[in-house]
């Protein structure tokens, strides 16, 4: 597709989103069923390279209350639209399905199919929620979203606005750590996942200030069963902040992940396949962004502008003996708009200028236009 | 003796006349108001504190989607429109000291069941 076809697609986007919106303000009323969920419709076209149209999440949220205390929710995924066996293309995944037991405020147990509490994105991924097409790079290579397993633990509010949760989970697969995409593959999607031994997890959130929301997450884990003699267990540590008034967001998150024994990893899994994966003993990333509403009128007059910019390494310290590649040492600037015709109907673009340390491979820049929901 | 028994009932009249007029506005000068925003996944503020018996008046409002608002053991089950939309007004008074979980009750998205905070009614008596 030619890029001037896609500011076609994008303005007749705007055109029937502006029109709809005129009628739905008239009509304040919405509906809403049993099943909730969020949709995201993706044009990307980066530079030198086709462009893509991608149906990129179909996502169906199911909840049941078998009493005021005990409550059961689930989210079903079909990413990238079509899925079919022993090929690489999309998949369908179980991404929630667990049971609350509601006991108090402070404490409360959950069960089974749960989202890693790690960074802004991986709890708070509805499409209207966040600025850009696509998810943060930081939330896709560093923090791996939509990053869930099977496990248990418990969660809750202290005071005026302290929030915890603590699950013992799955731990990851170490043999599906990469150089490029870091652990964006290494979980193991509570699908008879191994726990020889379990991954803590752990965020603490501080919602008392006005405006302003801090967090900070922790996971520790031991990810070799497949490989018992290497000692490779992941640690992870981010911070984020959110702060919010009036028409301005800001937004900041940073992560560190350590892999214990990343050089005898690098050969055990050379021995096995015959290349060495080049996985780091560390990455890094972190990013900072500011949104403004421009148009803040409610319902057919709702935009925000905002400009991000991320910087990310997957290859931030590597074992002895191991060079880093440095086409994995990135950044990106980030800018666009999101067009709300209505609170819950984002219609999205943006531009992303990508760079990277390597003076042979170029990151390519991309121009991304989006449709998402939440109903 | 006649003129004198009607203007002491004018007078009377004119004077519960006069306290009414200063006893509504100060009735409703004492009801306090709790601004109450929503947002995925919180209230805020998450914790409100009143004195038994207390009337206060809650506006509540959305910064997104759609929430729904109950309060366990009141009478408190409503729903905040969506962003852009007004905010809704309630009032509450419990006389019963003690604490009160309130809620989010209409899913709105990954999160929905960390939506929840408390309402402390205070226990007077413990206090002195």
């Amino acid at each position: 597709m030619k890029f001037d076809k896609a500011i076609y697609l994008m303005a007749l986007l705007f055109g029937l989103a502006t029109a709809a919106s005129a009628q739905t303000s008239a009509d304040a009323g919405s509906s809403t069923g049993p099943i909730s969920g969020y949709m995201e419709f993706h044009l990307n076209n980066p530079e030198a390279q086709n462009a893509t149209l991608d149906f990129h999440r179909f996502v169906l949220i199911l909840n049941h209350s078998f009493s005021a205390r005990i409550r059961f929710v689930g989210e079903l995924e079909v990413e990238h639209a079509f899925v079919e066996g022993l090929e690489e293309s999309g998949e369908v995944e179980l991404e929630q399905a667990y049971v609350d037991f509601l006991l108090t405020r402070a404490f409360n147990i959950r069960a089974g199919m749960l989202l890693v509490p790690m960074g802004i994105i991986n709890e708070r991924h509805e499409p209207p929620v966040f600025q850009g097409v696509e998810r943060p790079f930081v939330d896709t290579v560093i923090i791996p979203t939509t990053w869930f397993d099977g496990g248990a633990g418990v969660h809750g509010e202290i005071g005026r606005g302290l929030r915890y949760r603590a699950y013992v989970m799955a731990p990851l697969d170490a043999t599906e750590f990469s150089a490029d995409e870091g652990l964006r593959n290494a979980s193991q999607k509570g699908s008879e996942a191994t726990v020889r031994s379990a991954a803590l997890a752990a965020r603490a959130e501080y919602i008392g200030f006005p405006h302003l929301t801090l967090g900070a997450s922790f996971w520790s884990g031991q990810s070799n069963f497949a490989l018992p003699r290497v000692d490779a267990n992941v640690r992870i540590g981010e911070a984020d902040l959110r702060y919010r008034h009036d028409r301005l967001e800001l937004r900041g998150e940073f992560a560190h992940v350590t892999i214990g024994d990343a050089g005898l990893l690098n050969r055990s899994l050379q021995q096995l396949t015959g290349v060495s994966p080049n996985i780091a003993s560390a990455m890094r990333g972190f990013y900072g962004e500011a949104s403004y509403r421009v148009w803040a009128a409610g319902p057919a007059r709702d935009m925000v502008a905002f400009l991000r910019y991320e910087n990310f390494d997957t290859q931030y310290r590597m074992p002895e003996g191991f060079l880093p590649l440095k086409q994995f040492d990135r950044s990106a600037w980030v800018v666009g708009a999101t067009y709300y015709p209505e609170p819950d109907v984002a219609v999205k673009v943006d531009y992303v200028v990508q760079r990277n340390q390597s003076s042979l491979i170029k990151a390519p820049n991309s121009f991304n236009i989006g449709l998402g929901w939440w109903f | 003796m006649v003129v004198l028994v009607r203007h002491s009932q004018l007078l009377l009249a004119g004077s519960l006349c006069l306290v009414c007029l200063i006893a509504q506005p100060a009735r409703s000068q004492a009801r306090r108001v709790v601004h109450v925003a929503a947002e995925r996944f919180a209230f805020t503020p998450s914790e409100i504190v009143v004195e038994p018996g207390e009337e206060i008046e809650l506006r509540l409002k959305s910064d997104d989607t759609a929430h729904g608002f109950r309060i366990a053991g009141t009478n408190v089950n409503i729903v905040i429109p969506k962003r852009g939309r007004q905010e809704v007004v309630t009032t509450l008074r419990v006389d019963t000291p003690g604490r009160y979980e309130f809620e989010c009750t209409r899913m709105c998205g990954a999160g929905h069941n960390f939506m929840r905070g408390v309402l402390i009614v205070r226990d007077s008596a413990k206090k002195r």
